[in-house]
């Protein structure tokens, strides 16, 4: 057996066999495992609720369609999913023009404001999630992938369609990006912010 | 604490903050709809598929079997006893008499039984298309499918018996489409 098979938990490959042959309890499980997962990734990508419910909607139809398209070989059911999720995140992202509105509701914070000190606040939190969406698509799938949605660099891979090298690459330049829109200039205890 | 540890601690709150989002609970009702619709379409492609290459089968074979060839028009000679003696044969080498007739005797219980008329229960007809073309002129075919395609139409089977073989018949458009299908049960 090759070692990306032990990856995919055998329930959710049994899930996947039992739906493509036609049992709706199995499709639904499924749903309720990853649909939250799917959902937030849209969400974080476009930061609009109705392109996320929308987006979730056409992965699990697609799911259905094309269900049988999925290869353990080359990922998990995650990243099949999260690849999905992520074209048709780009469609509505190039249709709605999303991407230059996203870049320009967003401003880069002045340096001396200590954000992590209120990172609890939402509206800190939503700082953060509006320079996440300022960043360039590719930056921004990996930040979101990676550090968001932890997935592992390999999943990450698997669901953008690409080497693993290329995700660590994009993660580091788009995590540097967030550290000048976010203007961390000095160190703060970060623990403490988090908490 | 370097400058990156704090934008990953500035993203592990936003991805804790996330956390609870997830879909509207009114889209599972709706995507189990849109299974189910997508479920009975595959069926019927399915059946669709299988009644079609039946049809072609059938076409095939009705068109290219070897058809008996029709008896021959000119009377042949029965031999007569003058005739045998003639061809210099003895009696016991020339060509047979001809046979007496068969006789018709009584049938016994296991032939009667074997002749024994075959009884044909069949289901309603159960259209393919959602709006089947009007039949002016068509055909119905006989064929063999798997008694899973009997599920597709709603018919109970139980689940060790999905690969058992059970006969339908379908009725073919005058396009050679099928509109419709009847599963047959043959008692005796």
């Amino acid at each position: 057996m090759r070692a990306s098979q032990l990856t995919v938990p055998s329930s959710e490959s049994d899930l996947l066999r039992r739906m493509l042959s036609g049992d709706e309890d199995a499709f639904t499980a499924l749903y309720r495992l990853r649909q939250s997962a799917v959902y937030r990734f849209a969400l974080q990508m476009t930061g609009k609720v109705t392109v996320a419910e929308d987006v979730t909607q056409e992965v699990f139809m697609a799911l259905m369609e094309h269900g049988r398209r999925f290869d353990p070989a080359r990922g998990t059911l995650a990243s099949f999913l999260y690849g999905i999720a992520r074209n048709l995140v780009l469609r509505r992202i190039e249709r709605a023009h999303a991407t230059e509105e996203l870049t320009d509701a967003i401003e880069d914070c002045p340096g001396d404001v200590d954000l992590l000190q209120d990172l609890t606040r939402r509206e800190t939190i939503e700082q953060v999630r509006r320079a996440v969406l300022s960043l360039p698509g590719a930056y921004r799938e990996a930040v979101v992938l990676c550090d968001l949605q932890d997935l592992s660099y390999q999943d990450a891979a698997a669901a953008l369609d690409c080497p693993v090298g290329t995700v660590r690459s994009r993660l580091n330049r788009g995590r540097a990006m967030l550290v000048k829109k976010l203007g961390f200039a000095s160190p703060i205890k970060a623990a403490e912010g988090a908490g | 604490m370097n400058l990156e540890d704090n934008v990953l601690k500035a993203l592990q709150a936003l991805s804790e903050s996330d956390r609870e989002h997830q879909a509207p609970p009114e889209m599972e009702a709706r995507l189990r709809v849109a299974f189910r619709r997508n479920r009975a379409a595959k069926r019927r492609r399915q059946i669709f598929g299988w009644a079609s290459a039946a049809a072609v089968v059938i076409v095939i074979f009705t068109t290219f079997a070897p058809r008996p060839r029709p008896a021959s028009a000119v009377p042949v000679a029965r031999p007569t006893e003058s005739a045998a003696a003639n061809s210099g044969l003895g009696p016991e080498l020339g060509p047979a008499p001809a046979t007496s007739p068969p006789i018709n005797l009584p049938a016994t219980p296991k032939a009667r039984a074997r002749n024994a008329v075959q009884r044909e229960i069949v289901t309603d007809f159960f259209p393919l298309m959602d709006v089947p073309p009007p039949i002016g002129r068509g055909a119905l075919v006989r064929v063999d499918l798997p008694a899973e395609a009997m599920r597709t139409v709603g018919l109970p089977v139980r689940e060790d018996r999905l690969a058992e073989r059970v006969q339908a018949d379908v009725l073919l458009s005058e396009d050679g489409l099928a509109t419709a299908i009847r599963f047959v049960k043959v008692s005796r």
